[in-house]
């Protein structure tokens, strides 16, 4: 490996912009790390040439640890977006900046300039300053010159993003292929999709200090695991459906799709389907699909593009139809659709035409939290909840929508229940979970009154048979919240030292799941005493913090967190509840 | 800009009244004056101006003002830039204080600044009393000259400095780093050669106020011809003695000498601005 992170955090005033990354670089790769600004990718790359230090985790290069080294021992090449030359020099002086460093005899350090010179084709400049240069010339000697002191690793940061269309796509492929003459293994960081897709071997997407995904470009675009990575790489529709036993619905509309979890105790759940623009079929009616149907839709707006042409259809109200999540409210939520120009001579549009709509591919999100439903007393109170400032941005940032119910609407109609059950935290919050848990519900949010964002989030379980379930919402909780994930194992107290290397592997195992299942770093903890007084006080220990909680007894689980979950102010706590017995449950839930 | 041109609209209008206007001021303080100070002088025949600019006591006199100009100046360069790095690069509490009182020396009478520092630096001063003993005599020596003028070049060479050390962004010092440079070398290949065209400016800036200075010089000088006689308080001494041509002759020395620091100082924005800032 070339490139080797592991666990890399760094944070500012405590608020980790690195969020424990791992990251293997073969060599002689092109990896590319996307994502939006403020994600925290340009500090990783910072950190990767030594120019930031980190706050925990290991950094090595070509088999050497290089976290302690100084950035001028690295050995890497790095280039800024804004070419950071030196501009009282001239661009042989500029290229040869390194080799002087190394006190390289002149004739070697001119050669090897005019070499570079070559490489990045701008022979003949030599005497230029960079003021006489354009940008893309700068450019240029800016990778000549990070090439210079032949480094193990070449590191981009938005090399492009000064730089006009067309200097950029020019540049780019000269960077592509000094890169691949060179076999150097390099790092790009880029907020440009396209971009990454021109050039990476591997893309990894980042969203608010986490790693989301590593993977080829087309995987992640086929195949992405989250709503992020989904809608970031590429527009994407994404659309509630229900996984059940027959497969996956939208409403009562069977659809072809690859469910990517299997049901979870033979319950049915609702999940995400990611559908891209381009896969949507457009039609007069239903019977001319020649895919699923989804659902009926009036166009809004049509967008010439060239050779695409955009759509942009208002889903029509039918009970089947599907539901749309959209970043603003349901109602404004629109299918985006790209046809070709072929597609479009077949069936001419105009605004406010009525057509069917078919999804010819759809791709299920593995993510375990869908939807929230916020619950309360009265349906006034349930709207209140699911503004609470937490909900809303988990809700906002994972793109979903928070519905509101009243709980004695629920009593009424024991539907089953889609999504993770929101509820105020306070006296009634224990009665309340348990009535929800014993109700069908698989997770539920105890959310105290203005919680803040987490910082830190605790993730503990009792029995290994819920396990997976609670890995599964912590990281697709943790991919939304900038928090550090700890696992709390806890040891009850004389507990002889033999007895502690069963909970040690629990320890070390739940972590190698959450990071090759999930991608999920998180820090493990072992404490000894009893659970709830552990788990209260690491809660206690600092502010923001959040828990999620996986149980699998409803009385037992009460009985034991009651104080935790009534405590005032109290934390916001995710109960994750599956029944460790599957066939039973399913039998149960069907009588 | 020596040619008249005038094609496109400008944002003032009205271009010849502008010019007028300004010939015209400049006509009447600068150098309707300066023409009168070099008229006085030329009043006088050849060999007596070369007699009186090149007394010993006036030569005494140059060598002491450029002398201690330029070792002030010197010390502001270092010092100056020393500071204006701090302010620029570091956040401390009391920045914008420490910020105020850097044009503190411009503000105040540079007669009170010369009293304050003799009440200092004398032998039974603050200060004073620590470096007699040490045989360090400040006030009333050349000494004492060179503090009274570090300090009121101080603020030429920091205001100067202070917007180009802001301009050395961060990204070219972390470029050299990563290149394989230590800091040292990045401070001496990298960031003194950006800098260097402003410090070069504020060098002359401070040197050209040093040599022209008077009044915070006079209290601590003491005055001793051919010893702590500076140029500026001889020709003073001529005008008192009525000897207006005397001084008139040494005024033109200064007045030439002043002219050359102006001149290069022009010369050397124009070339920073030339190796830093070709049109991109």
């Amino acid at each position: 490996m070339s490139i080797v992170l592991d666990q890399v955090t760094k944070r500012y005033q405590d608020q980790p912009v690195v969020n424990d990354v791992s990251i293997e670089v073969g060599e002689g790769e092109f990896f590319v790390l996307l994502g939006p600004s403020g994600s925290g990718k340009s500090t990783l790359l910072r950190a990767i040439a030594g120019l930031t230090g980190i706050d925990h985790g290991r950094i090595s290069l070509h088999g050497r640890d290089v976290t302690h080294v100084r950035a001028r021992d690295r050995g890497v090449g790095l280039v800024f977006q804004n070419y950071a030359l030196f501009r009282h020099m001239t661009v042989a002086d500029n290229i040869e900046f390194a080799l002087r460093v190394r006190r390289m005899k002149r004739v070697e350090r001119v050669a090897r300039r005019k070499e570079l010179l070559k490489l990045v084709a701008l022979e003949g400049l030599d005497e230029r300053l960079p003021g006489q240069l354009s940008g893309g010339q700068q450019q240029r000697v800016a990778v000549a010159r990070a090439l210079a002191h032949k480094p193990q690793v070449l590191l981009l940061d938005e090399p492009f993003g000064a730089l006009d269309a067309k200097i950029r796509e020019e540049l780019r492929r000269t960077i592509r292929a000094v890169q691949r003459e060179l076999g150097i293994t390099t790092v790009l960081v880029t907020h440009d999709q396209e971009e990454a897709f021109a050039l990476a071997d591997t893309i990894g997407v980042m969203n608010h200090g986490r790693l989301l995904e590593v993977g080829h470009p087309h995987d992640l675009y086929a195949q992405p695991a989250t709503r992020f990575v989904a809608t970031f790489l590429g527009a994407a529709n994404l659309l509630l459906a229900r996984q059940g036993a027959d497969g996956i619905r939208f409403g009562a509309t069977p659809v072809t799709a690859e469910a990517s979890e299997p049901m979870y105790a033979g319950r049915e759940h609702e999940v995400v389907a990611v559908l891209r623009p381009e896969e949507v079929e457009v039609a007069e009616a239903r019977e001319q699909l020649s895919s699923n149907y989804i659902a009926r839709g009036a166009v809004e707006e049509i967008a010439f593009t060239g050779a695409l042409e955009r759509l942009r259809v208002r889903l029509l109200d039918e009970p089947c139809a599907a539901q749309l999540l959209g970043s603003g409210s349901p109602a404004e939520a629109r299918v985006e659709i790209t046809r070709t120009q072929p597609e479009r001579r077949e069936l001419p549009l105009r605004a406010g035409a009525q057509v069917a709509l078919g999804a010819r591919r759809l791709h299920v999100l593995p993510t375990p939290i869908s939807s929230f439903l916020a619950c309360a007393p009265t349906e006034a109170e349930a709207e209140e909840l699911a503004r609470e400032p937490l909900l809303e941005s988990l809700s906002t940032r994972m793109k979903t929508r928070v519905g509101v119910r009243a709980i004695d609407g629920l009593k009424e109609s024991p539907a089953p229940f889609a999504g993770v059950a929101a509820i105020a935290g306070g006296d009634n919050a224990v009665a309340t979970v348990e009535w929800l848990l014993r109700h069908g519900a698989a997770e539920v949010l105890v959310l105290p009154r203005n919680a803040p964002s987490p910082t830190r989030v605790y993730i503990h379980w009792g029995d290994e048979a819920v396990r997976r379930a609670t890995l599964a919402v912590s990281a697709s909780l943790l991919r939304h919240v900038s928090a550090e994930a700890v696992y709390l194992g806890i040891v009850p107290e004389g507990t002889p030292a033999t007895g502690r290397a069963a909970p040690m592997r629990k320890l070390l195992d739940a972590r190698v799941e959450a990071q090759q299942r999930h991608g999920l770093e998180m820090r493990t903890e072992l404490a000894i005493g009893e659970a709830v007084s552990e788990i209260t006080r690491n809660l206690s220990a600092g502010s923001a913090q959040m828990l999620v909680l996986g149980i699998t007894d409803i009385t037992q689980a009460v009985a034991a967190y009651r104080n935790l979950l009534a405590a005032q102010p109290g934390w916001p706590v995710l109960i994750v509840f599956r029944q460790p017995d599957v066939g039973l449950r399913a039998s149960e839930y069907a009588a | 800009m020596n040619k008249v041109r005038q094609r496109e609209p400008n944002v003032i209008p009205g271009f010849g009244i502008t010019l007028g206007f300004t010939t015209f001021f400049l006509c009447a303080i600068v150098l309707i004056p300066l023409a009168a100070l070099v008229l006085k002088a030329g009043g006088m025949d050849f060999s007596r101006f070369i007699d009186v600019i090149t007394s010993p006591r006036a030569v005494a006199s140059y060598r002491l003002s450029f002398g201690a100009a330029m070792l002030s100046a010197a010390v502001n360069m270092v010092f100056g830039f020393a500071l204006a790095w701090t302010l620029v690069r570091y956040d401390f509490p009391g920045r914008n204080f420490v910020d105020a009182i850097i044009d503190m020396p411009f503000a105040l009478p540079t007669a009170v600044s010369g009293i304050a520092l003799t009440a200092v630096f004398a032998g039974n001063g603050w200060i004073g009393q620590y470096l007699e003993p040490m045989g360090i005599k400040v006030a009333y020596t050349w000494i004492g000259i060179t503090v009274a003028l570090t300090l009121i070049g101080m603020p030429f060479v920091v205001r100067t400095v202070q917007p180009a050390i802001a301009e050395v962004q961060r990204d070219l010092e972390d470029a050299a780093e990563t290149l394989g440079a230590g800091r040292f070398y990045v401070f001496r290949r990298i960031i003194i050669p950006t800098v260097l065209p402003a410090l070069l400016t504020g060098f002359t800036l401070a040197f050209a106020r040093a040599v022209g200075e008077y009044g915070s010089v006079v209290f601590i000088a003491g005055n001793m011809p051919m010893k702590t006689e500076i140029t500026p308080l001889l020709i003073f001494i001529k005008l008192e003695e009525f000897d207006y041509v005397g001084a008139a002759a040494l005024g033109c020395v200064m007045l030439a000498i002043s002219f050359v620091m102006l001149l290069a100082i022009n010369l050397l924005q124009l070339w920073g601005r030339k190796r830093m800032m070709v049109s991109r």
